[in-house]
C-alpha cells in the first residue's frame, strides 16, 4: 500500500507540526487498566520531551495516549478513518477539541463527509506509521488493528516497538509476538526516545513510573482485598470471597467501600485496582 | 443478573422458589383464585404451597404478560406470578414498551386493566428476576472470549437496558462464567434448605418489627422501623451524593441494607449493611 504524501492530508488544526521527532503509540481498543495506564504515562512523558504523540482517537490506547500527551503539555495528532469534520467515535469530541487547542491536529487522508467504514481503518493505519519516526504498540490481542500499524512500519523502514504485559493476558499476545519477531522492547520513556535518537537518553532499565494513587485511608479490613487485586485481571466479588475465605455479603460491602474511596474500580463483571489519580470513577 | 450465557443465570432464577418460604393460607387462596380464574385449578389439589415460577418467552404480547386480550380481560404472566416469582430471562430481547408496562404493577402489587364497559383489577405482587447478557454477543468482559461487538453496538444495547426499569431493580449482580476445573473442585455450598431457614427468620423478624415485609417499608416508616446511625447514614448519604441516585434510589438501597441487617440476625443496620447493599447497584450499566 502505498501512504498518501502528508502535505496532502486534510487537516483541522495545525498540520504539519514543528519539525521534531515523532512516535506513534498505538494499541487495543479493548485495553486493560495496565495498558491505558502505560499508554498516557508514556505519551506523557515523551510529550512533555517535545516529542510530536501520532495515534487514532479510537477507545482504549489511542484515547490514552492523546490524554497523556495533552496533560504532559505537549502536542498529539489524531489521524482518522473518516473525514476531519467527523468525530469518530462521537464519544471523543471534547478530546478532538482539546487536540486542537493543544496546538495537534486531527488530519485525515479521506474528504471531508467520509463516514467510519471497516476498510478504512487499515489505510488509516498505513498513514499513521507514515507520518511517525517510530511505532510503539502498547496492547494488542491477535487480531488487534494496531498489528496492522506495525507491519505497515516495517514496510516504511520505520522502527517498532512493543511494550510486554502479563503472560496471562490475550492483550498482550500481539505486543509479545512483535518482539518475538525483533520489534525492540519498551520498559520506558527512555527506550522510546534512544529509538527516536533524542540526545541525553542512555537505556537504563528502571521501570516506567507508576502513576501515584490517590491518597486514601485504608481501614484494618480493607488492606487485606487491595492485596488481592491486580491492576489488569478483574477479580469479582465471588472469587475474592472464596480466596480470602470470608462471606460474600462482607466482600461485597468492603469492594463498595474501597470503590468510594478511590482504590478500586469495577471493570467488567469484576474489580481491578485503581491506578487513576481521582475519585471512584463512574 | 448480568452475564455470558451458560453462566448459570437461569438455573439461579429458578433456585430463587427453592429458597423462597412457603405460601402462607392467604397466598395461597389468592393464588388459587387465579388459576381457578384461568380455569386451570386443579380439582385433587386446588391449594398449592409451591410459589408461583413464571418465566414468559421473550416474543409474549402485552397482553400475554400483563392481562387483558380480546373480549373477557384475563389475567397475565405478571399475576399468575403472584406471590411467586416473575423471571424474564434475555431483558433486552423484550419489547420496550411490554417492559414498561412492568413499571405500574412494581410500583402498585396489582394491575388495573381499562375497558370500554369498566375495569378490571386483577393482583400481580411479584419478585421479578432478570437476566440478561452485557452484549449483543454475549462476551464482553469475559477475560476468557472476545467481545465481538462494536463499542457503538454495545453502547446502544445498554442504553435499551437501562432506565426506569433497571432503576427499579435493587440488586444488580454480575454472574461470571465458572472455570471448569472449578466445577469439579469446588465445594458444595449452603444447601437450599439452610438458606430458606435464613429467610424465613429475617421475614419473621421484620414481620414482628413492622407487621410487614421491607420491601413495602414507606420512607416514612422505613425512618421510623430502620432508622440509620451516623455512620451508616453518612456512608449512604456520600454515596446518593456522588453517584447522584434519585430519592427512589435511596430508598431502595435503605431498604435492602434493612434486609442486609436482617438475614444477619441484626436489630441495627451497620455501615457494612449499607455498603452491601450500595454493592449492589450496579453503575456502569448506560450512563
Amino acid at each position: 500500500m502505498q501512504p498518501p504524501d502528508e502535505a496532502s492530508l486534510h487537516a483541522r488544526g495545525r498540520w504539519p507540526p514543528a519539525p521534531g521527532p515523532r512516535a506513534a503509540i498505538v494499541g487495543s481498543r479493548n485495553a486493560s487498566p495496565y495498558g491505558e495506564a502505560v499508554a498516557e504515562e508514556l505519551a506523557r512523558e515523551l510529550a512533555a520531551a517535545g516529542v510530536v504523540i501520532v495515534s487514532g482517537l479510537a477507545v482504549g490506547i489511542d484515547a490514552a495516549a492523546h490524554r497523556g500527551a495533552l496533560n504532559g503539555g505537549g502536542v498529539t495528532v489524531a489521524v482518522m478513518g473518516t473525514g476531519v469534520d467527523i468525530v469518530y467515535p462521537a464519544a471523543h469530541g471534547e478530546l478532538a477539541a482539546r487536540i486542537i487547542a493543544g496546538g495537534g491536529a486531527l488530519v485525515s487522508q479521506f474528504p471531508d463527509g467520509t463516514l467510519p467504514r471497516r476498510h478504512q481503518f487499515p489505510a488509516r493505519n498505513w498513514t499513521m506509521a507514515a507520518i511517525s519516526d517510530v511505532v510503539v504498540v502498547v496492547e494488542a490481542d491477535q487480531r488487534s488493528g494496531a498489528l496492522i500499524t506495525a507491519e505497515a512500519a516495517l514496510e516504511l523502514s520505520k522502527d517498532v516497538m512493543a511494550v510486554p504485559g502479563s503472560v496471562f493476558s490475550p492483550m498482550s499476545v500481539g505486543t509479545h509476538g512483535l518482539i518475538r519477531d525483533g520489534a525492540a522492547l519498551v520498559q520506558n520513556t527512555r527506550d522510546v526516545l534512544a529509538a527516536l535518537k533524542v540526545p541525553r537518553s542512555e537505556v537504563l532499565d528502571d521501570p516506567l513510573k507508576t502513576p501515584q494513587r490517590l491518597g486514601f485511608e485504608l481501614g484494618r479490613d480493607a488492606d487485606g482485598i487491595v492485596i488481592h487485586l491486580s491492576d489488569t485481571m478483574a477479580v469479582s466479588a465471588a472469587e475474592l470471597a472464596r480466596k480470602l475465605q470470608l462471606p460474600i455479603a462482607e466482600v461485597v460491602g468492603r469492594l463498595t467501600s474501597l470503590e468510594l474511596e478511590g482504590a478500586v474500580r469495577r471493570l467488567d463483571a469484576g474489580y481491578v485496582r485503581s491506578l487513576r489519580r481521582g475519585k471512584g470513577r463512574a | 443478573m448480568s452475564g455470558p450465557p451458560g453462566a448459570g443465570k437461569t438455573m439461579l432464577a429458578r433456585c430463587l422458589a427453592g429458597i423462597l418460604p412457603p405460601l402462607a393460607l392467604d397466598e395461597a387462596l389468592e393464588v388459587a383464585q387465579i388459576r381457578s380464574l384461568l380455569g386451570e385449578l386443579p380439582a385433587h389439589t386446588p391449594l398449592d404451597w409451591v410459589r408461583p415460577f413464571r418465566a414468559p418467552h421473550h416474543g409474549v404480547s402485552m397482553a400475554g404478560l400483563i392481562g387483558g386480550g380480546a373480549g373477557v380481560a384475563q389475567p397475565g404472566e405478571i399475576s399468575r406470578a403472584h406471590n411467586g416469582v416473575l423471571f424474564v430471562d434475555e431483558l433486552a430481547e423484550f419489547q420496550a414498551s411490554v417492559l414498561q408496562a412492568l413499571r405500574q404493577p412494581l410500583e402498585a402489587g396489582r394491575i388495573t386493566i381499562t375497558r370500554s364497559g369498566g375495569s378490571v383489577a386483577f393482583p400481580a405482587r411479584f419478585t421479578l428476576v432478570a437476566a440478561t447478557n452485557p452484549c449483543p454477543c454475549g462476551w464482553a468482559g469475559d477475560g476468557r472470549r472476545a467481545c465481538r461487538c462494536t463499542p457503538a453496538v454495545v453502547d446502544a444495547y445498554r442504553r435499551k437496558l437501562s432506565g426506569p426499569l433497571l432503576d427499579r431493580i435493587d440488586l444488580k449482580v454480575n454472574v461470571r462464567r465458572v472455570p471448569p476445573t472449578l466445577l469439579a473442585n469446588e465445594p458444595v455450598g449452603e444447601r437450599s434448605a439452610i438458606v430458606r431457614e435464613r429467610v424465613i427468620a429475617a421475614r419473621a423478624q421484620e414481620l414482628e418489627r413492622q407487621g410487614c415485609l421491607n420491601a413495602f417499608l414507606k420512607p416514612a416508616r422505613l425512618r421510623r422501623h430502620a432508622a440509620l446511625e451516623s455512620a451508616p447514614r453518612k456512608t449512604l448519604e456520600r454515596w446518593a451524593e456522588q453517584q447522584g441516585l434519585s430519592a427512589r434510589g435511596f430508598h431502595r438501597a435503605w431498604r435492602v441494607a434493612r434486609t442486609a441487617a436482617d438475614l444477619d440476625g441484626s436489630d441495627q443496620i451497620a455501615e457494612h449493611h449499607v455498603l452491601e447493599a450500595l454493592g449492589y447497584r450496579l453503575h456502569d450499566a448506560a450512563a
